[in-house]
């Protein structure tokens, strides 16, 4: 205990001096993550001609000529649509496709249970970007026996469902066992069946859950490149990402364009991003802590 | 939190799907004051007919001329929808494929000919129309007899072309003369030697965008019509010879000699087509091997869409000393319409106003190729696409650049094999092998 | 744990009771589960079926498969030397991942830690790359990493310092490197919060006892913090091995597993031979590859990492 004063005044100092270095280190890796951002608005609010004299400096005045052309293109609009309509048919899908499956795996004892809830393991281990192949060949398969869903957005949302279905079935069923048993059990004794329960009870405590879901599965889904580019062929249903690839492909040498492209295109996910920060990281923490 | 969420997308869809409604595409719409009524040769049919039309030409002004066309001939039948789907040429290859696979191509595409318009044939993808021209004789007259074969199989047409020229040597007058240039090379050493010329004056020598694989294949492809000649290369594709032939390694070899002089752009091994393009267009390198498209596409892709002005330049791929081919041998290509087996008969009525003189005449005049049919030549204003036409014309041996004339499979081989080269990473005998495994293996 | 025992006993209860009777909680299961199971069984269960026969097969795609070729692809695939570059690519990606992202995702995590006054925004603009697109992002790294000073801004600093432009992305020695500072700028903010979430579990009361007994931070965290967040680093290094071997969409837009092969990832390389050379056959093998690679992970990594969870003690 007589070690404590003398001690004092170097441990403040100490700990000034830490959290100086910690906030200084942290304000680098803030710079380094806002760079290629900060490049990209700069870039977009040029003139090409500007991008080649004055690359990194910041565009003054700013020239908003590459915003407006891309804006009043039909076609960007037409991306933005079948992005949104995707994302909410996904999206919705997968809630409640997965909403009950979870409620099913979490909350009843059933023959068989295991084997199917090791066989939705299985899709942990088989994801999109390994299976493209094999699911255009079912696709093709469906396609000669009349189901039409190749060039076609339906095709793109039961995909998308399939491959989102695993990882959310783990999420919810986390979300779904921690509801304490009592509340069945007081259920049952007031005579609801087990639809009730679901209904009335553990999906109204469920919402943030349910929410978290939703809100990674509409990153997802906004996000995806690769199954819209294998199903997808006529540009009238293109969706936000792969009119992005395509618009580089086409304008790759003009570096302003390209960059109001990449801008605007980023701009819905960051809104997303900044209202619903903590349904999506709160999916993210329960899927990957406990799945 | 979620609840704002749901009220922000609800905002967001309202809004997109208003602001598309508004913002409706002006494709459809009738432009004023055609020119000339396009010749339609049977009435029109009374039910609504939509025609599919994929091609590459990204950029203006042939991007505009194109859609033009289209407008025109919507204009003159309205009964006809054509709906244009421009590509990237590695994004249109690609898509094409996968489009192929599921047995519903588009109606009307971008071809170039060769082993891969053979596959599609043989799949039963195309649509025969060997009857549409014979029953009209003068469309089909229309057309350069050797261009015209190029979209044929055994006998039977299933395209026609729009387009036919050749690679050659595009260079800046400005920076040879900075070098000290006085001609351009004509032999395989003096080649070098210019390429020497240029570093020393500080100029980089070649463009080239190798990321795409393809544009180096015409080196390779080049030096083996020089080195080997016409009947090497039949004999190789016959069977009867073979790729491992010292002639084809001895193509590897020039080439190696070249790429050890360092004479490419920064970052030349990722650099895509549009890239090359660029560089030369913005006066950053002194030459690119490139075919007929190339001084449309340098001035699209360079900073001021003006490209090198009168500074461009045109040399055909120098002789090779020694070698059994002709120095007027010539490696080129063009482009094609491709009739897929859905087409409606209103699909080759377009394809026909398409390749009409007229519209022909606005392909040369616009500098997006060589027109194949008869009087559109007059349209050649541009000195450097004459002297195309005209190399073209007098070639005795015109080879279809390699990547398309061979089996698909075996292109793509080609295509890696020499970016090998390029990169070090491969030896010209290697890529020789490849090439003979990989024909011997598609053609067996 | 405790429900399982429940159940059964509620059964009986809802049986004495009258309540609705077991045909109806059957029915009730079968409709909960069918979509699901319909829509996995399809489109995840199916095509692995369906491409282990196309894998048996040399097919260009158009028109029936009728080259049978036998096990032919799966001992082509494993002498192709692209594939086996792809095979120590994905190798070299994972050992950086683990031994570079992660590291440095834990040590951010660490500092910006229970108590740092700003943490909520720095956790916000960490984590922020992880939400936007792989196509977003590999544009603007390809805008970073453009070899021409006057575009790039990499090369327009490595010329400021006095040398030559380097080639980011075409130097066959540089290009995957590249590649995994674009990846780690995306993923490092989720590994971190992940750790994040993992220290919020660690009760301060350990620390603090531990700082009693004289132990300084260095040891504070080697022998209290980190092994109490065990399970969240043996999760972050599961996704992130699997990440790494399923990576696609951000190599294949920079450099389509370019140049030559450099940057070649087994995604790439199933890609290429599936949608651009449409030798279905091959791809298909291809594909049943990664699968096994990925299967064989994961049930390794679960039989390897079956230790005691110091927290809960089980």
């Amino acid at each position: 205990m007589e070690a404590y004063h003398p001690v004092r005044h170097s441990n403040r100092l100490q700990k000034f001096i830490t959290r100086f270095l910690q906030y200084f280190i942290l304000a680098i890796v803030v710079v380094i993550i806002f760079v290629p951002i900060v490049i990209l608005i700069f870039g977009s609010l040029k003139t090409t001609g500007e991008m080649y004299s004055h690359p990194y400096t910041i565009p003054n005045p700013p020239h908003w000529e590459n915003l407006t052309t891309i804006l009043s293109t039909p076609a960007f609009w037409r991306l933005l649509r079948n992005s949104l309509v995707l994302m909410l048919a996904t999206t919705t899908g997968v809630v409640l496709v997965c909403g009950l499956a979870a409620f099913v795996f979490a909350r009843l004892d059933f023959r068989g249970k295991g084997l199917f809830f090791n066989l939705f393991t299985l899709g942990l281990m088989f994801p999109i970007n390994v299976a493209i192949l094999p699911v255009y060949f079912v696709l093709r398969q469906m396609n000669e026996m009349g189901i039409h869903l190749i060039d076609s957005l339906v095709g793109v949302i039961l995909v998308q469902i399939a491959f989102n279905i695993s990882g959310n079935i783990m999420i919810l069923r986390g979300f779904f066992t921690a509801i304490p048993s009592e509340l069945q059990d007081a259920s049952y004794i007031d005579g609801c069946n087990n639809f009730d329960f679901f209904w009335r009870i553990l999906l109204p405590l469920a919402r943030p859950a349910l929410a978290a879901v939703a809100a990674l599965t509409m990153i997802v889904s906004w996000n995806d490149l690769l199954v819209p580019l294998v199903v997808l062929n006529s540009d009238q249903l293109w969706t936000l990402p792969l009119g992005t690839m395509q618009f580089q492909g086409q304008y790759g040498q003009d570096l302003a364009l390209v960059s109001a492209f990449v801008a605007l295109s980023a701009i819905p996910t960051i809104i997303f991003y900044l209202f619903a920060e903590r349904q999506i990281i709160s999916g993210l923490t329960a899927g990957a802590v406990k799945g | 939190m979620s609840r704002k969420t749901y009220l922000i997308l609800s905002v967001l869809l309202i809004v997109s799907f208003a602001l598309t409604a508004c913002g409706a595409p002006a494709a459809t719409q009738a432009p004023p004051a055609a020119t000339e009524a396009p010749a339609s040769t049977e009435a029109p049919a009374a039910e609504p007919v939509t025609v599919t039309w994929w091609h590459i030409t990204t950029k203006d002004p042939g991007l505009s001329d194109w859609q033009k066309m289209a407008d025109d001939y919507m204009a003159a039948h309205p009964n006809v929808k054509i709906e244009i789907t421009v590509l990237e040429n590695e994004a249109f290859k690609t898509k094409l494929t996968t489009v192929m696979q599921s047995g519903d191509p588009p109606d009307i595409f971008q071809s170039w000919g060769g082993g891969t318009f053979n596959q599609q044939v043989q799949a039963g993808l195309l649509k025969d129309i060997t009857a549409d021209l014979e029953a009209d004789p003068t469309w089909r007259d229309s057309f350069a007899p050797g261009a015209l074969g190029v979209y044929s199989f055994e006998g039977k047409n299933y395209g026609v072309p729009w387009d036919m020229g050749m690679v050659g040597f595009w260079y800046n007058k400005a920076l040879f003369e900075q070098a000290g240039i006085a001609a351009p090379p004509a032999t395989w050493t003096e080649f070098l030697g210019d390429v020497q010329k240029l570093k020393d004056a500080g100029i980089t020598p070649i463009s080239i965008g190798e990321g795409d694989k393809w544009p180096g294949m015409h080196f390779w492809n080049y030096l083996a019509t020089r080195i080997c000649g016409q009947a090497k290369f039949e004999a190789a594709m016959a069977r009867t010879g073979s790729f491992t032939d010292p002639c084809f390694v001895e193509a590897g070899t020039k080439l190696q000699e070249l790429v050890a002089l360092e004479p490419f752009q920064n970052g030349f091994l990722g650099a895509v087509h549009d890239d090359m393009q660029a560089a030369f267009g913005n006066g950053k390198a002194a030459m690119e091997l490139s075919g007929q498209w190339a001084p449309s596409t340098q001035a699209a892709n360079s900073a001021d869409q003006k490209g090198i002005g009168d500074n461009l330049g045109l040399f055909g791929f120098p002789a090779v000393e020694g070698g059994a081919g002709e120095g007027t041998d010539v490696v080129g290509g063009g482009n094609g319409f491709a009739i897929g087996k859905n087409a409606e008969p209103e699909a080759v009525d377009f394809v026909k106003y398409l390749t009409s003189v007229q519209n022909q005449t606005t392909i040369a005049a616009n500098g997006s190729g060589i027109p194949v049919v008869k009087g559109a030549e007059a349209g050649l204003t541009d000195p450097n696409m004459l002297q195309v036409q005209q190399t073209f014309a007098a070639a005795k041996y015109f080879q279809l650049y390699y990547d398309q004339f061979l089996p698909p499979a075996t292109g793509s081989v080609l295509n890696d094999s020499v970016q090998g080269l390029f990169a070090g990473t491969l030896t010209p005998e290697q890529v020789a092998q490849a090439v003979e495994d990989s024909v011997a293996q598609e053609m067996k | 744990m405790q429900q399982l025992p429940a159940i059964p006993d509620i059964l009986k209860l809802k049986r004495v009771s009258g309540a609705p009777h077991r045909l109806q909680d059957t029915v009730l299961i079968a409709l909960f589960l069918l979509p699901a199971l319909i829509l996995f069984l399809l489109f995840v269960i199916y095509p692995i079926f369906r491409s282990i026969y196309f894998s048996l097969f040399d097919w260009n795609g158009l028109g029936p498969a009728v080259d049978f070729v036998g096990l032919q692809n799966f001992k082509d695939i494993l002498t192709d030397q692209v594939f086996l570059k792809a095979f120590k690519n994905i190798f070299l990606i994972i050992v950086f991942s683990v031994g570079v992202q992660l590291p440095l995702a834990l040590a951010l995590a660490v500092m910006v830690g229970r108590d740092l006054p700003g943490r909520g925004l720095f956790r916000t603009i960490f984590f922020m790359p992880y939400v936007l697109s792989e196509i977003n992002v590999a544009i603007m790294w390809m805008l970073l990493y453009n070899p021409d000073p006057d575009r790039g801004l990499l090369n327009a600093i490595v010329v400021a310092l006095g040398s030559e432009p380097i080639g980011w992305l075409s130097n066959t020695n540089l290009v995957l490197f590249s590649i995994f500072i674009a990846l780690t700028w995306k993923y490092f903010g989720f590994h971190m919060l992940l750790y994040l979430a993992g220290l919020q579990n660690i009760p301060q009361e350990l620390e603090e006892a531990a700082r009693i007994d004289g132990a300084n931070s260095f040891q504070n965290f080697f022998y209290i913090t980190l092994p109490l967040l065990g399970s969240t680093i043996r999760t972050s290094v599961y996704l992130s091995v699997l990440g790494s071997i399923q990576q696609f969409i951000l190599v294949w837009i920079m450099t389509k597993g370019g140049p030559v092969n450099a940057s070649e990832t087994l995604a790439t390389y199933m890609y290429r031979f599936g949608f651009v050379r449409f030798q279905l056959g091959y791809g298909s093998a291809v594909a049943i590859y990664m699968f096994l690679l990925c299967l064989i992970f994961s049930l390794l990594y679960q039989r390897l990492t079956r230790q005691p969870d110091y927290l809960t003690g089980l």
